[in-house]
């Protein structure tokens, strides 16, 4: 479910990026799509490499073991 | 919809201008402002001195040289010429050929009048020396001469035979009328010859002669030469016409220089005091020469970058109307030129304020021309993707209007970086210095900068996204400075039992179904099962971000084919590639992200193999899905009809940068804290510090940016990108004064 809301986050984050690209940082259309481009790319990546963290952790087939003390 | 920015280039067109012989001049300097038009050279066949132009361009040459000659004089003098450029319009090109000849002769003659006075300056300050430290000698010798003779009187019986340190008093003497009157040179030899030179001396005058010697404290200027050398003063006495031919020979081959030395003290002293004289006369020439030589400078200095960027632009000018065809009524000049489409306005109003200023009767004819060539490539960068268009340029100039992978690279490129180096630590150290970089952008852009530092400035963007995607990355994969901290929660691991006992055992258990909510759990930190774990998850996750890479490469080949009409390579090329990138390796992402979302055991290397080797047996305990056989059949039939342009997949670079840091961490700076002495601990962090930095930041950061380079240009861009254009270079006086400094 975590996922789920992850996810949402990034994906508030990409709309967030792009209004803000769109109101604070308006320039010529190509441009404003040259910013918005980068925006999403940079998010798509971000949420890639966290979503893969994560999934790798649902279910590990291993488990964390400490080290025995002198180990 | 617009297209983006940077995803292709500029539009371009070939146009012809015919310029008016009389306005010719302005206006390819006109259009040298702009900056925007590459001219074509039409004269080919002729070389360059055969042109039009080529006296002129031989003149501007020729000034180039002079005002070169200038600036080293400048350089040398100490001074700094002015580094403001105000460009006088009124300076022209012949009052500037004549001025600088007569300011360059000026210069000479008092170039060589300063030297020939240095010289007998030089020569003054030696004898000065030599009657100083010869003056010395001999009255040490006749003080100690005196003192022998005191001794010969109180005891008569042994002091017969005994030498005095100089023989010439005592000789002289003892029976004036027998001995052959000796004679002597004075001089200075340069302190590296002078035991060479005794030896010499001694040799060949069988050891008929006496040299005395004595090292000047300070280095002193050979008049010859210039230059300052250690010298020491001698005086050589010797016997006879013959030894004295003898030593002046030898003496000019040691490049001594002798100077006169009076016997008399009487003339000595009034030697002395006229070299002193003429000295500080000589002095006040040479200070009131060289006041005027630095005032002439200081005058060149301040308008010497305004001529040097001055007779830059008007030889480039020339070089330019070199290029233009001259019509067979020699009236006006033909160009063609290659020119972005919206700079069209631009290069019409110049034109027609040429026409003007130069007072032509007809305007410059301004046409498009047809062609089948291929216009050159130009993209309009600002200082934030120009490093990012270098990289995608240093693989291969777009082909015209080819999908630019520069936009992508923006952000995938510091992305892929930051996957390699991912530590939130050395990432705030990386972000530090380079916003020192661009906070001060303006200062180091204006000066001159090593070649480390050149390169780190002309990347400033790229390596501060790549600091914010490690930062990034670095909390993702949990690391900091390799240490592990607990930023998004309380780790979704707990133990076993209430008391931990087993932990070491049996491990720890997860909570739940809990799943740590950013990055890897810190609870793996320092386990037995960290490296196994983190092995295959950072595989996986090459394997995943790799073929993500490949299929938007895929996905830019069919914006290229569609923009440039290519249905051929819509189903010969993207169809065929994506089916089989998609039935192969998308198909292996996929079935890494079901083994994880379902914590099946199932081994994919199995898997995968055996879709090759033997695609209808029974999967057994490998099995993911259900019908997964019949889905593995339908792929790999695809990816047999996709075969010819199978690619095999470059496994990426796992990610060694965390185990190296760790190992430096665990050696050095554990070690020294578990001995508990504090300097212990301060020499380990230092020696930590300078391996973080030394080691890890910058030849971590290297490698990181060398696998980065190569995945974009390896793996991404030979999807689409053809690369074979060539770049737009055009005629602009900016960029004339940048690549000249």
């Amino acid at each position: 479910m975590s996922f789920a809301i992850g996810t949402l986050v990034f994906l508030i984050v990409s709309f967030v990026g792009s209004l803000g690209v769109r109101l604070f940082y308006n320039q010529n259309p190509a441009t404003n799509l040259l910013n918005i481009t980068l925006v999403n790319t940079a998010v798509v990546c971000c949420w890639l490499t966290w979503a893969i963290v994560y999934m790798a952790q649902m279910h590990p087939l291993v488990n964390p073991i400490r080290k025995a003390e002198g180990e | 919809m617009a297209t983006m920015e940077l995803f292709r280039s500029e539009a371009m067109q070939l146009v012809q201008l015919i310029v008016p012989a009389e306005s010719a001049h302005d206006t390819i300097s006109y259009l040298g402002e702009i900056g925007l038009l590459q001219f074509r050279d039409l004269n080919k066949d002729q070389s360059l001195f055969q042109r039009t132009y080529a006296n002129q361009v031989k003149r501007c040459g020729e000034m180039s040289r002079k005002l070169r000659f200038f600036k080293d004089q400048i350089n040398k003098a100490g001074l700094i010429a002015s580094s403001r450029p105000v460009l006088d319009k009124e300076l022209d090109l012949d009052e500037l050929e004549t001025k600088l000849d007569d300011m360059e002769k000026e210069l000479l003659e008092m170039n060589q009048n300063n030297e020939k006075l240095m010289r007998t300056r030089n020569e003054l300050v030696e004898l000065q020396l030599v009657l100083r430290m010869a003056g010395d000698f001999f009255t040490d010798a006749q003080s100690s001469a005196a003192y022998y003779q005191r001794g010969l009187e109180e005891s008569p019986s042994i002091g017969e035979s005994m030498d005095s340190p100089l023989l010439l008093e005592q000789e002289m003497q003892t029976d004036p009328s027998k001995v052959v009157r000796l004679g002597f040179v004075t001089g200075l030899v340069a302190k590296a010859k002078a035991m060479t030179f005794e030896r010499i001396l001694f040799r060949a005058t069988r050891g008929n002669m006496f040299l005395k010697q004595a090292p000047i404290d300070a280095p002193v200027v050979d008049p010859a030469t210039g230059e300052k050398v250690e010298k020491v003063v001698f005086v050589v006495f010797f016997a006879g016409e013959r030894a004295r031919m003898k030593i002046m020979k030898i003496c000019e081959a040691f490049g001594a220089n002798r100077y006169p030395f009076p016997e008399d003290v009487g003339k000595q002293r009034q030697m002395m005091a006229e070299v002193s004289q003429r000295l500080s006369e000589l002095q006040l020439t040479i200070d009131m020469g060289e006041e005027h030589r630095t005032s002439v400078l200081n005058s060149i200095g301040y308008q010497l970058e305004q001529w040097i960027v001055l007779v830059r632009r008007e030889k480039a000018v020339y070089h330019t109307l070199n290029m233009l065809s001259v019509d067979v009524t020699r009236k006006c000049l033909i160009a063609e030129a290659w020119c972005p489409v919206f700079a069209k306005p631009r290069i019409q109003d110049a034109l027609h304020r040429a026409a003007m200023d130069s007072n032509a009767q007809v305007g410059t004819i301004f046409q498009p021309i047809q062609t089948k060539e291929s216009p050159p490539t130009y993209f309009k960068t600002n200082k934030f993707t120009d490093v990012f268009q270098e990289i995608v340029d240093a693989y291969g100039i777009a082909n015209y209007q080819e999908a630019n992978p520069a936009p992508f690279t923006i952000v995938t490129f510091p992305f892929l970086f930051a996957i390699m180096f991912g530590d939130w630590g050395h990432g705030i150290l990386m972000l530090i210095a380079c916003l020192a970089l661009i906070v001060n952008e303006k200062k180091l852009g204006s000066q001159k900068l090593g070649d480390i530092m050149e390169m780190a400035y002309g990347g400033r963007y790229c390596i501060l996204l790549m600091a914010m995607f490690s930062i990034y990355t670095g909390l993702i994969y949990n690391e900091f400075f390799s240490v592990n901290l607990s930023l998004f929660g309380k780790s979704a691991f707990k133990c076993r039992s209430p008391d931990c006992s087993d932990d070491s055992t049996a491990g720890l258990i997860q909570d739940g179904h809990r799943v740590y909510p950013f990055g890897v759990d810190p609870a793996w930190h320092g386990t037995r099962t960290e490296l196994p774990f983190l092995n295959s998850l950072k595989m996986k996750l090459s394997i995943l971000l790799g073929v993500v890479q490949m299929f938007v490469g895929i996905i830019l080949s069919y914006f290229n084919a569609r923009f440039f009409s290519l249905p051929l390579n819509v189903w010969y090329e993207f169809i065929p590639q994506m089916l089989f990138l998609g039935s192969l390796f998308g198909y292996l992402s996929i079935l890494i992200v079901i083994k994880w979302v379902t914590g099946s055991q199932a081994d994919l290397y199995h898997v995968m193999i055996y879709m090759f080797l033997s695609p209808t047996d029974d999967l057994a305990d490998n099995q993911l899905f259900p019908g997964q056989n019949v889905v593995q059949i339908i792929l790999l039939l695809i990816a047999m009809v996709a075969v010819p342009w199978m690619l095999l997949p470059k496994p990426l670079i796992i990610l060694a940068h965390a185990q190296l840091s760790a190992v430096f961490y665990e050696r050095v700076m554990l070690n020294a804290v578990e001995t508990g002495n504090i300097i212990a601990i301060i020499i380990g962090f230092f020696v930590f510090a300078c391996a973080t930095v030394g080691v890890l930041m910058i030849m971590e950061t290297l490698s990181a940016f060398l696998h980065a380079l190569r995945l974009h240009w390896v793996e991404f861009q030979n999807k689409f990108y053809k690369g074979e254009g060539y770049k737009f270079a055009p005629f602009s006086f900016y960029r004339l004064d940048v690549d000249d400094e």
